[in-house]
């Protein structure tokens, strides 16, 4: 999981917080030095370890290089690469379609319980609920596929066994077709409780009298979700939206663990793919080359999403 | 994807028929409880399955139906676990590595998040803009100059190399803005009049009442770089370096392990770190994690 | 402003607090840098092995005799996990692009190419001054396995452990269904015919056959008794300097080549349809899931009816609790011919060692009898010293036909190595990725998969490493 939780757009607008100490005493030169002083951890750190080696980079992507020779010029046959070698291809459509099946029924199923939990029920059970769908969070990916990984085999594990229970027969999930499958949901399970506080949070500020002046209307159920819930929590939507995309897009630890990317390319994602090119096969022009086309993605996706956000949420 | 369901509302239609029946079946109260309680064994089950196995003999390990509840435990799956991995060098490696990163992300953000927040500099807009830009990159694109630079500093194959990347924190700072933003103007007002310095009105009175949110702070990152996996693949070379995450994959993998719950019993043992934090921290962390969507 | 004592007491506590720290981190120091790891930094020889520490702890009573010959150069053995040797390579190659490479690598026929066309030293001259000192070691070494190390002509190391690819069977389940011990040329229907009729005596959670879906115990030796490869097999010339002067007689070569991709062989798709139907049919597992723990552990419960694998296995068999007389091995089954494959281990120097001279001297020690017994004490794995596979060293261990193991390279002498170019890692990931899709999936899938397979493997050995 991430921590890179994302400020709304108007917080990130708000660059002039409203006022500041500007009594306070001393010449301008020690104030200048103390701003600088609180800030030069921060800014040198970022500088660094973010932006030069962001910038650093975007030029390795132009050269072929394998540390132990000298690097060699490549023009653009890295990002070509992207396009045509049917792996480095492949581990991004893998990267897109996970993105989308995982990141709707992460919201799905996180709404969907978010709503359960928000009725009428004594405060421990809810207390309970709360805690047991955060639970997973604070687990590491790596340990929860190393559980998973038995859970699913095919021949010893639990999933199959319960299969057998009812006459089903057992389903090879990770060495065929259904790999992708669990790793969504391997990912979803270890996930959804994010996006449920998120809803949980987000429904909460929804006032009371909304509910019953629509009640009075006659609307209930289904309807009253669909007219009076969905509308009033999508601004918690696009915020769960935007940061379960970037921390998908990112998706590594499960199905390295879980199934090295296989069976073929099936479960190959971008992420590996850097991996695989730069520390198993001296590949570094190209790892960064992936690199840089997967911060355009999550860039892309990251504004494009905010842009559709001005159509259809609704602010109060 | 999901954006199409959320058209504003349009007025509920005039006709609707003030009875209990429904366009559609939404599931009773009742019911409702139900649904909840299959999605907590859902989710709790792998957790319980996990612990009982860790403590089924190594030979039974194997053997269906699976054990929910352990009914005869055997702890020396754990006992191997110590003899195949170095469970004390592991934790104090990922103890060491979480601590100082939760430290210095708490103090470096406190200075630079109150800087942002109450501090008047030319460009603070744009600096703090650039922070919040570096929010959106993952570590995984900038991964291989980030080995280059550790390599010429040589800090290769040291837990400094993992520490030193994880330190600055875009969000944390993010976080602690937002944090002494909400905290009274007028208290540092006061301490300007009574002559206090930017220094002293930090230290003696935001910093003590911007505990809470460093604390915020610590425990995600805690969280984080306790479970994290990615980094200390590449930058942990010796064994001597290993984080947990990275043992227990590794566990998994020595030869001649041959034994489910001896690698279950691992990653139990692993578990416990974080059980701590789940029942000492989980309102911090919940609040942490939702930080972004607060206002 | 709090009052001035509370002041004093909150700047006392966070004194007292941040010198804690400090002090914490001072005494942390070591750890976080490095410097607590014995012999880092320090002028010594460095070995890296595929290991953990303990494995390399375990290399200690080595060290120990060799530092008795050689008291002047001190060394350290670094354990290196990973899951198999392309893991293992990986962080090799991570620590030469972290500045830190070892002096001398444990290295597998997986990675002889990619080490000796990248950064291995060649052993030529090494191995000619020191002639007289070595006939000994080569007189006691099948050849087949020196000509594995051998890479465009010259020598990159010696072999000291090896295993062949021969196949292990559960004694127990083959007696449930009621047949004896193969035979030394049995056939690949033979095999089959053994897998239904363990099939259908044992237990329905009971698989016959287990593979290991990696180079090694997988597709390959299918391949070799097939008469064929997925790479196109040719030799290097040169390397007489070597066979005329230790191995007088044997026509052999400079070493393997593996430059064309040969996975449209139709006898290539022979293979894998046979191992397609072998799943098909429940008598075979899906490639992904041997390996490692899982499948010793299996075997070991009495699950698995037969898998391909060499001597390394019967420690592990033992420790997982079977006895000497429930196992046992058999040569890998004839098709068109008897072809084994093995693997082999020694180790290389690195080109970038300052090293160099002492670390000959410890490759010199570990192919020594001496060294050899130090090395492999118990039957993990095969020394390469036909004189030390006997019969203690499988005493009360187990299998009964332990003789099989030896007995490989000189029944088949055409017996050869993994086919592992330079460009081993793509290699291998184009190899598994396609033919688990091919084992995994129907008939009609396997000529796509090889066609890919083809395609990615082309593409892979193109590729400059």
């Amino acid at each position: 999981m991430t921590t890179a939780a994302l400020p709304t757009a108007r917080d990130a607008a708000t660059t002039t917080p409203p006022t500041t100490h500007g009594t306070a005493q001393g010449p301008a030169w020690k104030r200048r030095l103390v701003v600088t002083l609180f800030l030069a951890p921060t800014i040198i750190g970022i500088g660094v370890f973010t932006l030069l080696p962001i910038i650093a980079s975007i030029g390795l992507a132009f050269f072929r290089w394998d540390i132990i020779t000298n690097p060699e010029f490549a023009g653009l046959d890295n990002f070509a690469d992207v396009a045509v070698d049917p792996t480095v291809r492949r581990s991004f459509l893998n990267t897109i379609a996970f993105v989308v099946v995982a990141v709707t029924l992460q919201i799905a199923v996180s709404l969907g319980l978010a709503v359960l939990v928000a009725q009428r029920m004594p405060s421990w059970l809810r207390t309970f609920f709360r805690s047991v769908f955060f639970f997973p969070l604070i687990l590491s990916a790596a340990s929860v596929s190393i559980v998973m990984r038995y859970l699913f085999n095919e021949d010893f594990g639990v999933v199959n066994w319960f299969l057998s229970l009812v006459g089903l027969p057992g389903v090879a999930w990770l060495t065929s077709g259904w790999s992708a499958a669990v790793v969504v949901l391997v990912y979803v399970w270890q996930q959804f409780g994010f996006t449920f506080l998120l809803f949980v949070g987000g429904l909460a500020a929804i006032p009371n009298d909304v509910y019953e002046a629509s009640a009075i209307d006659g609307a209930t159920g289904w309807r009253q979700f669909r007219t009076i819930t969905l509308p009033l929590v999508s601004p918690t939507m696009l915020v769960a939206c935007v940061m379960s995309v970037i921390s998908a897009l990112q998706i590594f630890d499960q199905p390295w663990v879980l199934t090295r990317g296989g069976p073929g390319d099936s479960t190959r994602t971008a992420v590996m793919v850097i991996y695989e090119s730069a520390f198993r096969q001296l590949e570094f022009g190209r790892a960064s080359a992936v690199g840089v086309v997967l911060m355009a993605l999550i860039m892309g996706v990251t504004a494009l999403q905010f842009r559709l956000s001005r159509r259809f949420v609704f602010y109060q | 994807m999901t954006a199409t369901a959320l058209r504003t509302a349009p007025a509920p239609r005039a006709t609707a028929p003030r009875t209990r029946r429904r366009a559609l079946p939404t599931p009773s109260g009742a019911t409702r409880v139900v649904i909840l309680l299959v999605a907590a064994a859902l989710t709790l089950g792998p957790v319980v399955w996990t612990i009982s196995t860790s403590l089924r003999s190594p030979a039974e390990s194997f053997t269906l139906p699976p054990q929910f509840i352990p009914t005869d435990p055997d702890f020396s799956p754990y006992a191997q676990v110590f003899q195949q991995v170095n469970m004390g060098l592991l934790t104090l490696n990922s103890a060491l590595v979480t601590g100082v990163i939760a430290v210095g992300q708490m103090l470096t953000a406190a200075l630079a998040g109150y800087a942002f927040a109450r501090l008047e500099f030319r460009g603070r807009g744009l600096w703090f803009a650039l922070v919040l830009a570096t929010m959106m990159v993952p570590v995984q694109v900038t991964i291989v100059p980030i080995f280059m630079l550790i390599r010429g500093i040589g800090l290769s194959d040291t837990l400094l190399a993992l520490i030193l990347p994880a330190i600055p924190t875009a969000f944390g700072t993010f976080l602690m803005r937002q944090y002494f933003l909400g905290l009274p103007l007028e208290l540092g007002e006061a301490a300007s009049i009574d002559g206090a310095g930017v220094w002293r009105t930090f230290s003696s009175i935001y910093a003590p009442l911007a505990l809470p949110g460093m604390a915020i702070v610590g425990i995600l990152a805690f969280n984080f770089h306790w479970n994290e996996f990615f980094r200390p693949l590449i930058f942990s070379i010796s064994e001597q370096n290993y984080t947990l995450p990275l043992g227990l994959v590794s566990l998994q993998g020595n030869l001649g392990t041959g034994s489910i719950s001896v690698v279950l019993a691992g990653v139990v043992l692993s578990m416990i770190p974080a059980l701590v934090v789940f029942v000492v921290g989980q309102r911090p962390l919940r609040a942490g994690l939702t930080a972004g969507v607060s206002k | 402003m709090p009052p001035l004592s509370a002041e004093i007491t909150r700047r006392a506590a966070l004194g007292t607090l941040g010198a804690a720290g400090l002090t914490g981190l001072g005494l942390a120091w070591p750890r976080l840098t490095g410097r607590d790891i014995p012999g880092r930094g320090e002028d010594v020889l460095t070995i890296a092995i595929l290991g953990t520490s303990q494995d390399a702890a375990a290399r200690q009573d080595l060290v120990a005799a060799f530092n008795e010959i050689h008291p002047d150069i001190p060394v350290r053995v670094q354990g290196i996990q990973g899951n198999d040797w392309g893991d293992f390579f990986s962080k090799i190659l991570t620590m030469i692009a972290a500045g830190t490479p070892p002096d001398l690598v444990n290295v597998a026929t997986e990675g002889t190419q990619l080490f000796a066309s990248l950064m291995a030293e060649p052993l030529d001259d090494y191995v000619l001054r020191d002639a007289a000192e070595l006939q000994e070691y080569f007189d006691d070494v099948h050849p087949t396995l020196l000509e594995a190390f051998m890479y465009e002509g010259s020598l990159f190391q010696l072999p000291t452990d090896f295993n062949a690819a021969n196949m292990y069977y559960n004694v127990g389940a083959l007696e449930l269904a009621g047949l004896d011990r193969p035979a030394d040329d049995w056939t690949h229907d033979d095999f089959v015919t053994t897998l239904r009729a363990m099939r259908s005596a044992n237990a329905a959670d009971f698989v016959p056959y287990f593979w290991t879906n990696r180079l090694f115990g997988g597709l390959v030796p299918w391949l070799y008794v097939n008469d064929t490869s997925f790479l196109a097999e040719t030799k290097a010339g040169g390397g007489t300097w070597f066979w005329d002067r230790f191995y007088p007689g044997e026509q052999r070569s400079g070493g393997y080549r593996w430059l064309e991709p040969n996975a449209d062989d139709p006898r290539v798709e022979e293979s894998v349809e046979f191992l397609r139907e072998l799943v098909a049919d429940g008598l075979g597992t899906r490639p992904e899931e041997g390996g490692g723990g899982a499948l010793v552990g299996l075997f070991a419960s009495g699950r698995i009816g037969t898998t391909p694998a060499g001597g390394y296995w019967v420690q592990g068999l033992n420790e997982a609790g079977m006895a000497e007389d429930e196992f046992d091995v058999q040569f890998f089954p004839r098709w068109r011919t008897q072809r084994h494959q093995f693997g082999a281990a020694g180790y290389a120097i690195m080109s970038t060692s300052p090293r160099k001279d002492e670390a000959w001297e410890w490759i010199k020690f570990t192919a020594s009898r001496d060294g050899m017994e130090l090395a492999y004490p118990l039957p993990s794995t095969t020394p390469t010293r036909r004189s030390m596979v006997n019969e203690a060293r499988y005493a009360g261990k187990g299998p009964r036909h332990w003789e099989v193991f030896y007995d490989t390279l000189d029944r088949f002498p055409t017996t050869g190595p993994i086919p592992a170019p330079p460009q081993q890692a793509a290699v291998e990931t184009a190899l598994i990725k396609n033919i688990s899709a091919a084992v995994g999936g129907s008939a009609s899938g396997v000529p796509r998969a090889l066609a890919n397979l083809q395609r990615d493997l082309t593409q892979a050995l193109g590729r400059t490493a």
